[in-house]
């Protein structure tokens, strides 16, 4: 290691990076555990790339009285998603990637907009170039190579959302439940159609990337912020499609780590109460 | 670097006693197994004035009224009311521009605090600086930030210093990964820009959702706030660009992103990105780990 450290030292001197790199100017926001892993593939990092959607939800849409599901605030979700995610493949095209990894993804929603952004890092295929057919994963590096040593590839980032304004309980129902600690259906029932919307339209786009399935799907549900009785229900995970070469078993190796935490033996429980 | 301006009684302290260091434990272990020794531990800090607004200019935009101020060179764009006249009160222009002066201010005031650290490695005999922390942030009041960044200084035993000493995020386990994959930190690069955006009356409407209404021009209903995802977008670009520039022909290694958008009216909104990581070399073949195993944990 001090010899790696003494060549590391000697070429601070000179000003060009060494022959072999493959793709001096790149910025990547990846872990070294995650470029290593990508290495060990036969994948590199290429840029940071971005991509942001706000669209507009029109005055009235969340200010009603009527139940049921908020389909502008839906639709605006799908907008501000699909022009975020173009923006990525562009930006990943631009930099000669072939996709992008580790998508981070940040999702607002306020009464009149709705705000995506997406950051990830474009990667390629050492010495290969780009299809032009850029995919897009929320997948960490680390999933993602093992996702591609198991014979998969990503196909895209696939999102659904669904809005849905909860209806009010009759008087007689209130009056019928009051003290009572009993299901709400009202709640409930808005909770299933907010799921069932936005599950079915994340596998439509799913569908539509012809992919097999989704992996990493993950959750947002509950009260939107500023209207406790609009249930929100927001799914995003990756689209992903079995390779030609057909599944590989990684077959993983069970073991017994022996790093498990040590009780801690609390000195201060010997001190005398005060008072005692 | 110009000449240190380190203060005398820092000098001394460094000059002789025990060494400190910032190194939790196991980064402590890793540093001596890759052959590293701590120095000691080292720290710049500058305290910038703070004003959003550039001297000379007045508050623009009022009632549509005013000029951009987006210096020559820099990132800007105007938004066309497609209405015409309406009221004094109807904004009839939007504007996106990039505020270099905030810019400039914080690279000056990130810079000197990174040149003075460097400078107390430099004193104390240092190869470089690992581990390092750095932080912006109010000191006395909201017109003031200070600037502080602070590392490990390390030397590399009977290795000459090279001509300009590195520094680096990483520290422990991750900088020796990184040197056996066979890249050398160079130095830590960091960037902000910043990027003001004053609403035309079509992004003040679909903001505060009144988009809908018929006589609003070319956009109605759920639409893209074209205006606010320009201005979002520009400010990652510019900061992307400014850190690529520092560069050279090496890479950016962990990249880490803070983006803040701070609203001060309807439609109305100033974006701050910053964009920093380790700039490093490759100076070795690229030796390739072999394929992972794959482990169960049974916990």
């Amino acid at each position: 290691m001090t010899d790696e450290l003494r060549q590391a030292m000697a070429a601070l001197g000179a000003g060009a990076p060494h022959a072999s790199s493959t793709n001096p100017g790149a910025t990547s926001d990846l872990s070294i555990d995650e470029a290593l892993l990508l290495h060990s593939i036969g994948w590199e990092p290429v840029d940071l790339v971005f991509g942001v959607g706000w669209w507009s939800i029109p005055w009235g849409a969340f200010q009603t009285w009527q139940a049921g599901e908020v389909t502008a605030a839906s639709d605006a979700f799908g907008g501000a998603m699909r022009e975020a995610s173009e923006q990525l493949r562009h930006e990943s095209a631009r930099a000669g990637g072939a996709g992008v990894v580790g998508v981070e993804i940040d999702i607002s929603v306020h009464s009149h907009h709705v705000d995506v952004t997406l950051t990830g890092t474009a990667v390629r295929r050492i010495g290969e170039k780009p299809s032009g057919d850029e995919f897009l994963s929320d997948l960490s590096a680390r999933d993602f190579s093992l996702l591609i040593r198991a014979g998969w590839m990503p196909r895209g980032l696939v999102a659904g959302a669904s809005f849905v304004i909860a209806p009010r309980r009759s008087a007689r129902q209130w009056a019928a439940q009051k003290g009572q600690n009993v299901e709400l259906p009202n709640l409930t029932e808005a909770l299933y159609l907010a799921r069932e919307r936005a599950m079915d339209s994340m596998q439509q786009m799913g569908l539509g990337l012809h992919a097999d399935g989704v992996v990493n799907v993950k959750l947002r549900e509950g009260p939107l912020g500023h209207n406790p009785r609009i249930i929100q229900f927001v799914a995003v995970g990756t689209a992903v499609k079995l390779a030609d070469s057909g599944h590989r078993s990684v077959e993983p190796m069970m073991v017994v780590p022996l790093d498990d935490p040590v009780l801690a033996f609390e000195a201060a429980s010997l001190r005398a109460k005060p008072g005692s | 670097m110009p000449p240190s301006d380190l203060p005398e009684a820092a000098t001394e302290r460094l000059g002789h006693g025990a060494w400190s260091s910032a190194l939790s434990v196991p980064d402590f272990a890793s540093t001596l197994a890759l052959g590293l020794e701590p120095v000691g531990f080292v720290q710049g800090y500058c305290v910038m004035q703070w004003s959003w607004y550039q001297q000379g200019t007045t508050a623009p935009f009022l009632g549509g009224y005013g000029q951009p101020v987006a210096n020559a060179g820099s990132y800007s764009e105007v938004y066309r009311c497609p209405h015409g006249m309406v009221s004094a009160e109807h904004r009839t222009f939007g504007y996106n521009w990039e505020q270099d002066w905030l810019e400039t201010s914080w690279a000056q005031g990130w810079g000197l605090a990174y040149q003075r650290m460097m400078e107390e490695a430099e004193a104390s005999g240092a190869h470089g600086v690992i581990g390092v922390l750095d932080a912006a942030a109010p000191l006395a009041g909201s017109s003031t930030i200070e600037y502080s960044i602070r590392g490990t200084a390390v030397v590399v035993p009977d290795s000459p210093r090279p001509s300009r000493i590195f520094s680096t995020f990483l520290s422990g386990a991750r900088l020796a990964k990184l040197i056996e994959a066979g890249y050398t930190p160079v130095s830590v690069v960091a960037a902000m820009s910043s990027v003001q955006m004053i609403g035309y009356c079509i992004t003040r409407y679909q903001m505060s959702g009144q988009a809908n209404m018929g006589w609003l021009g070319s956009v109605a209903g759920v639409s893209s706030i074209a205006q606010v995802g320009k201005a979002q977008s520009a400010a990652r670009h510019l900061a992307r660009a400014k850190v690529r520039a520092q560069l050279g022909s090496d890479s950016l290694h962990g990249a880490h992103l803070d983006q803040s958008t701070r609203e001060f009216g309807e439609g109305d909104m100033a974006i701050q990105c910053v964009i920093k990581g380790t700039r490093v070399r490759r100076f070795k073949d690229f030796n390739p780990l072999p394929h992972p195993t794959t482990v169960v944990p049974l916990r």
